[in-house]
C-alpha cells in the first residue's frame, strides 16, 4: 500500500501545480492516504477544506513529504467542510484531546483563548522576518502581548462585476460607481434589463457579514464605543443606513438574496444571472479554471467578462471586512514543540512560498512581506485582492473583536437588523430591535 | 408431576438444572440479567452525559473555560431572548404540522401498499428512500431544488401556469418555514407508512370479511375494524415521531441555517449556534433542556393515553 | 384487492399510489439526471430556454467515476456498513432482552425502569456528543469504528424496546406456560418458543435502527478524525462541499451510491417479513 501510494505521489508532485489543477476534480481530491512512515514526531493539523482545491494537493502531495524529510515531522493533514470545524475543536477542548494544531478564520482565536497555548515566540519571529503583520493580524492574535494563533492568510471579499455589462451602462474600462447612489443607480438600470446586484441576507457566515458590516461602517455605524461596552448601534447613521439598504435591495438585488447561502451568489452569477455581488476571488478562479463550462450569454469565456472592485464609499468612508485565518496550536496538544516548529517551517519563505502561489491571489499573506510576491504579477484581475488587509475592519468595532463581537456575528444581529428592515420593518424599529440584542450579548 | 411426557416433548429428560439456570428460573434474576446489557450502555452513554449537560447547564461555563456554578441564571437570561421564544413556537409549529401530514399521508400510503399487487416487495422496499438516504445529503439535494436561481418546482409550476414568478421559496419567512415542513413530511412519510403496513399485516383479514358480511362498506370498515385495531401501534409511532422531530437539527440546519431572520430556527439549531458557534456551552446546554420539561409533559400525556387504549 | 369496477381500482388505488411514488421518488430522478449531467449544463437558471431538469442529452458518467477513485468512498462505504450493522447487533441483542423482560416478566420497578429507558430517547443529541467526547477519550475510543459501535445504541435501544414490547405484548401468555409445563426453562421458553414468533418484529426494528445508524452525522463528525475511518454522510460533505464551491455532480452520485443499495437489500428482507406475518397470522 505504501509503495503505490509513493508512486502516486511522486506523479502527481512532478505534474506540478498548475497542471495538477487544470485536472478538475481528479487531480484536487488526490486522497489523504498519508504514507505510512513511523517513528518521527506526529503533528495532526485540522484545516479547512479549501476553497482553491489546488492548494489542498499542493499541501498533501508536496509539503507533507517535504516536511517529514527537512524536519523529521510526520504531517497528519486532515480537511474538513468549514461549517463543521467549531463542532470539532469544541469536542477536542472539552474533552482534552485532538488535533495539535487547528485553522480557525475570523475572531475565533478570542473565542477558544483559554484553549490556545502561547506562541508568541513563532509569531514574533516570522513577524520580525516578513515585514510585520498588518494590524488586522495583530489585533486579533495579540492579546496584551501574548500571541494566541500564528496567523496563517487573510482572505476577503469585493465587488465581482461583469465587465461588459457595465460598460453597456457607461462604466467602461476602470471606471465605477463611486458612492452608493451611483452603485444604487446602476444597479436600477441593471435590474431593468434582468441583470439585478446578488447579496445574501441569509444566516450564512461568510458573505453576508462580509458585505453588511462594512456596508454599516460606511455610513457611520458603529456596534460599540471605542471602550467596547457602550452600545453604539442605535444612530442617525444606523438608520440612514437601514432605510437606504431597503430601497436598494428592491431596485437593485435579486430578491432570492434571503434564501442565499455562501454559495448561492457564486451559482448566480456564475449561471449569468447576477452582475456584481461581494465575495472573494472564488467565482473567478472556478470560473478561469473551467473555460468552457462557464459562458457568458455571447458564448465567450465568462473569466474574461470579470473585474473586481471595492465596495463603494458612503458618507463615512470606504471599508471591507477581511476573513484572517490563523494557526491555534492547542494547550491540550502534547506535542506543542513539534507543532511550533512544524509552523516556523511551514511559514519559513520557500515553503510559503509554494503554497501562497497555488491560492493564485484568493489569499494575502498576514506578513507585509507577501505583497511583493510575483503572484500579483500573474493575474491583473485579482490584483485588488492584494491591498485589502490594509483596508479592513474588524467586527465590534468600535471595540476590540472579542467574544462579545464574535457572539453578535455568530447570531446574526447585524444582518437580521438589514432583514427585518427589507422585510417590512420600520428602519427605526429594525435598528431598535438590533441594538437591545447587542445590549444582551454585551452585557 | 412435570415428566411424565418424557417421550414426546423435547425438554424431557432433563433430570439435573445448574446453579446458573435455576437462578434464571426466578423471574427477578431473569429480568436483571436480560436488562442488564441495555442498562449498562444506556447508563455509561447517555445517563451520565445526561448529567454533565444539567451540569453545564447551571453554570456560566464557555469552551475550555469550566466556569462557575451560577443556578438558574442561564434559564433567566433565555426566558428573555426573544430569538428562543421564536425558536420554540417555530419548533412546536414545526412538529404539529409535519407529525399531522405524516400520519395522514403515512396512513393513507400504508392502506394502498397493504394490498397484492405487482412489484410490491420491490415498491414497499423503495418507498423506504427518502428515509434512508442520509439526511444531509437529500436536504442538499431538496436546497438545489428549491434555488430561486434554479429551481426546478419553480419551472414546473411555471410551465404548468399555476405560477407567473418565481417563488422565493427559502427566501420569504412563511415559505420558508413551509419547504421546512415539505421536506420533513418527505422524509418521513415512509417511516410511517411501513410501520402502519407492519399493524395492518397483524390484522386478520377475516375481520374485514366479518364485517364486509354484515354489510359495512369501506370506511366504516375501516373506522370499526381497522383504526382501532391500529391504534397500538400508530400511537407508539406517532410518540417516536414527535421526539424526534421535536429534536431535528440537520435538515434545519442544511437547508436554511435557521433563516431568514430566524424564521425557520428551531431550539435544536439555536442550541447549536449559541453552543457551538459562540462557545457559550453553558447556554446551549440550557436551551438543549429547556424544553426537556415540555417535552416530557407531551411524553407523558401520550404514555398515559396509550396505556388507557391498551387496557381496553 | 379493490373489488369493484375498474374505474374503482384506477381512482382509488393505481392513482394515487402512482402519485406518492412519484412525489417520493421524483427527487432521486432529479438526482440521477444531476449525477449524469456534464458541469455546462449545471449552472442553468430555470427561467432560461435551454434549462432541461428531467434529461441531459450529453450524459457522463465522469461524476462517478470522480467520485469513486478520487475520494475514499469505497472506504467510506464499508465503513458505514460495518458500524450500521454492528449497532444494530447490538441494539436488536439488548432490545429483544429488554423488551421481553419488560413486557412478560413481573419485578419490582419493571413500569418505571421502561419509561426511564424510554426518557433517554428524549435527550438530543446536539447536547450528549460534548460530555460524550469525553467519555470516548477515556475509554481511548476515539477515532475508531468502536466510538460509533457503542455510542449509536444509546439512540437505537430504546425504539428497539418499545418495539419488541408491543410485539411480545401481542403473543399469548400461556405459550410459556405450556412449554414450562413441558419442563422447558423460562430461558429455553424464551429463546426457543417465543423469539421466533418475533421474527418479523426484529426485522422491522433491524430495518430502522440500521436506517438510523446509516443516517447518522454529527456523533461520526465528532467523533472520528482520520479520512479512511469516516462515514458516508461526513466524507461526502467534508471532500465535496469545499468553502462556497459546491461539487454536484459527485454529491449527487454520493447521494445515490449511499442509498440505493440499502433499498435494494430492503427489498428482500421486506418480503420475507410480509411472509412470516403472514404465515403468523394465519397459523
Amino acid at each position: 500500500m505504501a509503495r503505490i501510494d509513493r508512486r502516486r505521489l511522486l506523479k502527481l508532485s512532478g505534474a506540478g501545480t498548475v497542471a495538477a489543477s487544470a485536472g478538475g476534480l481528479a487531480g484536487i481530491l488526490a486522497s489523504g492516504r498519508a504514507p505510512a512512515y513511523a517513528q518521527a514526531a506526529t503533528v495532526h493539523w485540522l484545516r479547512w477544506s479549501d476553497f482553491v482545491p489546488a492548494s489542498d494537493q499542493l499541501l498533501r502531495n508536496k509539503i507533507v513529504p517535504q516536511c517529514e524529510k527537512d524536519i523529521g515531522i510526520k504531517l497528519n493533514l486532515e480537511t474538513v467542510n468549514a461549517n463543521d470545524i467549531q463542532a470539532r475543536i469544541t469536542s477536542a477542548v472539552q474533552s482534552g484531546s485532538g488535533p495539535d494544531i487547528i485553522m480557525v478564520v475570523n475572531n475565533w482565536p478570542r473565542l477558544y483563548e483559554a484553549s490556545v497555548a502561547d506562541v508568541s515566540d513563532v509569531a514574533e519571529e516570522i513577524g520580525k522576518a516578513q515585514g510585520g503583520y498588518y494590524d488586522i493580524a495583530q489585533t486579533i492574535n495579540n492579546v496584551g502581548g501574548k500571541w494566541i494563533g500564528v496567523p496563517w492568510a487573510i482572505g476577503g471579499g469585493l465587488l465581482t462585476n461583469r465587465t461588459s455589462w457595465f460598460a453597456e451602462i457607461g462604466y467602461s474600462e476602470g471606471k465605477f460607481p463611486g458612492t452608493w447612489e451611483e452603485y444604487r443607480a446602476a444597479g436600477k438600470k441593471l435590474k431593468a434589463a434582468g441583470r439585478p446586484f446578488g447579496q445574501t441576507l441569509g444566516h450564512t457566515f461568510g458573505d453576508a457579514p462580509g458585505f453588511w458590516y462594512p456596508y454599516l461602517w460606511s455610513w457611520g455605524g458603529k456596534e460599540v464605543e471605542a471602550d467596547g461596552k457602550t452600545v453604539a448601534l442605535n444612530s442617525k447613521e444606523t438608520i440612514e443606513s437601514v432605510k437606504f439598504a431597503v430601497g436598494f435591495w428592491k431596485d437593485c438585488c435579486d430578491e432570492g438574496g434571503l434564501a442565499w447561502d455562501d454559495s448561492s451568489n457564486n451559482r448566480a452569477f456564475l449561471s449569468g444571472t447576477i452582475s456584481s455581488t461581494n465575495n472573494g476571488a472564488s467565482i473567478y478562479l472556478e470560473a478561469k479554471k473551467k473555460p468552457d463550462a462557464y459562458l457568458t450569454e455571447k458564448g465567450t469565456p465568462l473569466w474574461k467578462d470579470i473585474f473586481h472592485t471595492r465596495l463603494p464609499k458612503g458618507p463615512d468612508g470606504q471599508f471591507a471586512l477581511p476573513g484572517p485565518f490563523t494557526d491555534m496550536v492547542m494547550s491540550y496538544s502534547k506535542n506543542q514543540k513539534p507543532a511550533k516548529d512544524f509552523l516556523r517551517w511551514v511559514h519559513s519563505k520557500p515553503v510559503f512560498e509554494q503554497w501562497f502561489t497555488s491560492q493564485q491571489g484568493y489569499t494575502d499573506g498576514a506578513t507585509k512581506y507577501w505583497e511583493e510576491d510575483p503572484v500579483w504579477n500573474i493575474d491583473p484581475v485579482l490584483l485588488p485582492f492584494r491591498d485589502l488587509p490594509n483596508v479592513g475592519r474588524l467586527v465590534g468595532y468600535a471595540g476590540p473583536p472579542g467574544r462579545a463581537a464574535a457572539e453578535a456575528v455568530t447570531k446574526y444581529i447585524i444582518v437580521d437588523m438589514y432583514t427585518k428592515a427589507v422585510q417590512g420593518m420600520s428602519a427605526e424599529d429594525a435598528v431598535k430591535w438590533a441594538h437591545e440584542e447587542l445590549v444582551k450579548v454585551y452585557a | 408431576m412435570t415428566f411424565t411426557y418424557a417421550a414426546a416433548t423435547p425438554y424431557a429428560g432433563i433430570p439435573r438444572r445448574g446453579p446458573l439456570t435455576r437462578l434464571l428460573e426466578d423471574e427477578r434474576w431473569l429480568a436483571v440479567a436480560l436488562l442488564l446489557p441495555t442498562v449498562l450502555l444506556l447508563g455509561l452513554f447517555i445517563a451520565y452525559p445526561f448529567v454533565k449537560g444539567v451540569e453545564l447547564s447551571v453554570t456560566d461555563a464557555k469552551v475550555g473555560v469550566p466556569g462557575h456554578f451560577v443556578g438558574l441564571q442561564n434559564f433567566a437570561q433565555i426566558w428573555n431572548d426573544g430569538i428562543f421564544h421564536v425558536a420554540v413556537w417555530n419548533t412546536c409549529l414545526y412538529t404539529a404540522v409535519t407529525t399531522v401530514f405524516k400520519l395522514a399521508l403515512g396512513l393513507w400510503l400504508a392502506l394502498l401498499l397493504n394490498n397484492n399487487f405487482k412489484g410490491k416487495a420491490f415498491t414497499r422496499a423503495f418507498i423506504l428512500l427518502p428515509f434512508i438516504i442520509p439526511t444531509v445529503l437529500s436536504t442538499l439535494a431538496w436546497k438545489w431544488m428549491f434555488d430561486p436561481t434554479f429551481s426546478v418546482i419553480n419551472y414546473l409550476l411555471f410551465q404548468l401556469g399555476i405560477i407567473h414568478a418565481r417563488i422565493n421559496w427559502l427566501g420569504d419567512p412563511n415559505l420558508a418555514l413551509i419547504s421546512v415542513i415539505i421536506v420533513n413530511v418527505w422524509r418521513g412519510v415512509p417511516f410511517y407508512a411501513i410501520s402502519l403496513l407492519a399493524g395492518l399485516q397483524t390484522i386478520s383479514p377475516e375481520l374485514h370479511e366479518a364485517a364486509a358480511i354484515d354489510g359495512a362498506r369501506a370506511w366504516q370498515r375501516f373506522r370499526h375494524v381497522t383504526w382501532p385495531l391500529l391504534l397500538p401501534v400508530t400511537l407508539v409511532i406517532v410518540l417516536f415521531s414527535v421526539i424526534q422531530t421535536f429534536a431535528d437539527f440537520q435538515l434545519v440546519y442544511v437547508l436554511t441555517g435557521g433563516g431568514p431572520a430566524n424564521a425557520t430556527q428551531l431550539f435544536a439549531t439555536y442550541a447549536y449556534q449559541i453552543g457551538i458557534g459562540t462557545g457559550l456551552l453553558s447556554q446551549g446546554a440550557t436551551i438543549s433542556l429547556a424544553v426537556f420539561p415540555v417535552l416530557l409533559l407531551v411524553v407523558i400525556v401520550q404514555l398515559l393515553y396509550i396505556r388507557r387504549v391498551e387496557t381496553h | 384487492m379493490i373489488e369493484g369496477a375498474i374505474w374503482r381500482r384506477w381512482v382509488f388505488f393505481y392513482f394515487p399510489l402512482t402519485a406518492f411514488i412519484v412525489a417520493l421518488l421524483f427527487p432521486f430522478y432529479w438526482m440521477l439526471v444531476t449525477t449524469v449531467r456534464p458541469d455546462s449544463e449545471l449552472y442553468r437558471p430555470w427561467n432560461a430556454p435551454n434549462y432541461t431538469p428531467f434529461w441531459t442529452l450529453h450524459p457522463t458518467l465522469e461524476h462517478v467515476r470522480d467520485l469513486l477513485t478520487e475520494t475514499l468512498f469505497g472506504t467510506w462505504m464499508f465503513n458505514t456498513m460495518l458500524i450500521s450493522l454492528a449497532a444494530t447487533g447490538i441494539s436488536l441483542f439488548c432490545g429483544l432482552l429488554a423488551g421481553y423482560a419488560l413486557s412478560r416478566l413481573k419485578f419490582p420497578f419493571a413500569g418505571s425502569l421502561g419509561t426511564m429507558i424510554f426518557i433517554t430517547y428524549l435527550v438530543p443529541q446536539t447536547l450528549l456528543f460534548i460530555p460524550l467526547a469525553d467519555i470516548i477519550r477515556n475509554f481511548k475510543l476515539g477515532d475508531s469504528p468502536w466510538a460509533l459501535i457503542l455510542t449509536y445504541p444509546t439512540f437505537l435501544i430504546p425504539f428497539c424496546t418499545w418495539l419488541m414490547m408491543g410485539y411480545f405484548k401481542s403473543i399469548p401468555k400461556e405459550l410459556e406456560e405450556c412449554a414450562r409445563i413441558d419442563g422447558a426453562t423460562r430461558w429455553r421458553a424464551m429463546v426457543y418458543i417465543i423469539f421466533p414468533i418475533a421474527v418479523p418484529g426484529i426485522l422491522s426494528a433491524g430495518i430502522f435502527a440500521f436506517t438510523l445508524s446509516w443516517n447518522e452525522f454529527i456523533y461520526a463528525l465528532v467523533f472520528l478524525s482520520s479520512p479512511d475511518q469516516k462515514t458516508v454522510p461526513v466524507g461526502v460533505t467534508s471532500e465535496l462541499v469545499r468553502g462556497d464551491v459546491f461539487y454536484w455532480g459527485e454529491l449527487m452520485a454520493g447521494a445515490l451510491l449511499g442509498s440505493i443499495p440499502v433499498a435494494f437489500v430492503y427489498s428482500f428482507f421486506v418480503e420475507h417479513y410480509v411472509a412470516s406475518l403472514t404465515g403468523s397470522v394465519k397459523g
